[in-house]
C-alpha cells in the first residue's frame, strides 16, 4: 500500500515539475521583455528582429518623438476642456463652438501627420521587409476605428 | 462433494427429530425472513469508489510497467499544460506590449498624467 502511494506522489510530482520547468523556460523571453527599461521598445526589437544598430536608431527616434507627443497631448487636453466649457454654456452651435470644433479637427489632423511621419521614419530604419510589416501593423493600430486592437502584428 | 447417504449416523438423528415436538409458535413470516436474510448475505458487496481507488493504489499501481507508464503520462501532461499556458501567456504579454507601444506614440490613446 505504501509503495502505491509513493508512486502516486511521484507521478504528481513529475507532473508539477514538468509543468514548472516548461512554463518558466518558455515564458523567460516574455519576462525579460517586461523587466527591461522600456518594455515596448524591447518588444519592438524582438518582434521586428532589429539589430543593435537598428534598435539604437529606433530608440533615438522614439526619444525625440516623445516630447512632441506630450506637447500634443497637452494641446488636445486644453482644446477638449475649452470645447466642453463652450458646450456646457449653450444650447446652440455658436461661432465659438464652430471655431473650437475646427481647432479640434486641426489638432487631430496635425497629430496624425506627426505620428505618421514618425512611423515612416521608424520603418525606414528597419530592413525593408520588416519595415513594411511594421508600417502595416502600426498604421492599423493607430488609424483604424478600433485602433486595430484585435489584430496580430 | 460430500453427500448425505442414509446410514447409521443419520439414523440416530432422524429418530430424535421424529420424536421431537415443540409447542413454540414461529414468528410471523418466519420462512420469508429467513430467505431474505440468506439472499442479503449472498448478495455481492458493492465497493465504493474510494475503496476501488485504494485497492488500485495498493495493488495495481505498484506493478512496475504500470507505475512507469503512470509517471510518464503525468509528466507528459504536466509538460503539455505548461507549454500551452506559457505560449498563451507569452502571446498575451507580447500583445499587451504592442498595444502599449502604440499608446505611447498616439496622443489620442496616450494615458494622461
Amino acid at each position: 500500500m505504501k509503495r502505491g502511494f509513493v508512486i502516486l506522489s511521484l507521478g504528481l510530482l513529475a507532473a508539477a515539475l514538468g509543468y514548472c520547468c516548461v512554463y518558466v523556460t518558455a515564458t523567460s523571453s516574455a519576462r525579460s521583455l517586461q523587466k527591461s527599461d522600456q518594455p515596448e521598445l524591447a518588444w519592438l526589437k524582438q518582434e521586428f528582429n532589429l539589430s543593435d544598430a537598428e534598435f539604437k536608431r529606433v530608440s533615438e527616434l522614439h526619444a525625440a518623438y516623445l516630447p512632441k507627443c506630450h506637447e500634443m497631448c497637452r494641446q488636445i487636453d486644453t482644446q477638449n476642456a475649452q470645447l466642453q466649457k463652450l458646450l456646457a454654456d449653450t444650447t446652440n452651435v455658436t461661432p465659438e463652438i464652430d471655431t473650437a470644433l475646427a481647432e479640434t479637427a486641426r489638432l487631430r489632423s496635425e497629430c496624425q501627420r506627426m505620428m505618421l511621419r514618425h512611423f515612416f521614419q521608424v520603418s525606414q530604419t528597419m530592413p525593408s521587409e520588416q519595415g513594411r510589416r511594421y508600417l502595416s501593423w502600426v498604421t492599423r493600430k493607430a488609424f483604424l476605428p478600433d485602433y486595430g486592437m484585435n489584430e496580430q502584428p | 462433494m460430500k453427500t448425505n447417504q442414509p446410514g447409521d449416523n443419520d439414523e440416530a438423528l432422524r429418530k430424535v427429530l421424529r420424536e421431537w415436538h415443540t409447542d413454540a409458535s414461529l414468528p410471523p413470516r418466519f420462512q420469508e425472513e429467513v430467505w431474505r436474510r440468506i439472499e442479503r448475505a449472498q448478495a455481492p458487496v458493492a465497493l465504493s469508489a474510494w475503496a476501488v481507488m485504494i485497492h488500485w493504489i495498493g495493488v495495481v499501481l505498484p506493478r512496475p510497467a504500470l507505475a512507469a507508464s503512470y509517471v510518464a503520462v503525468l509528466l507528459a501532461i504536466g509538460v503539455t499544460v505548461g507549454w500551452a499556458q506559457a505560449r498563451q501567456e507569452t502571446a498575451r504579454v507580447k500583445d499587451e506590449l504592442g498595444q502599449r507601444y502604440v499608446r505611447v506614440l498616439d496622443p489620442y490613446q496616450a494615458p494622461r498624467r
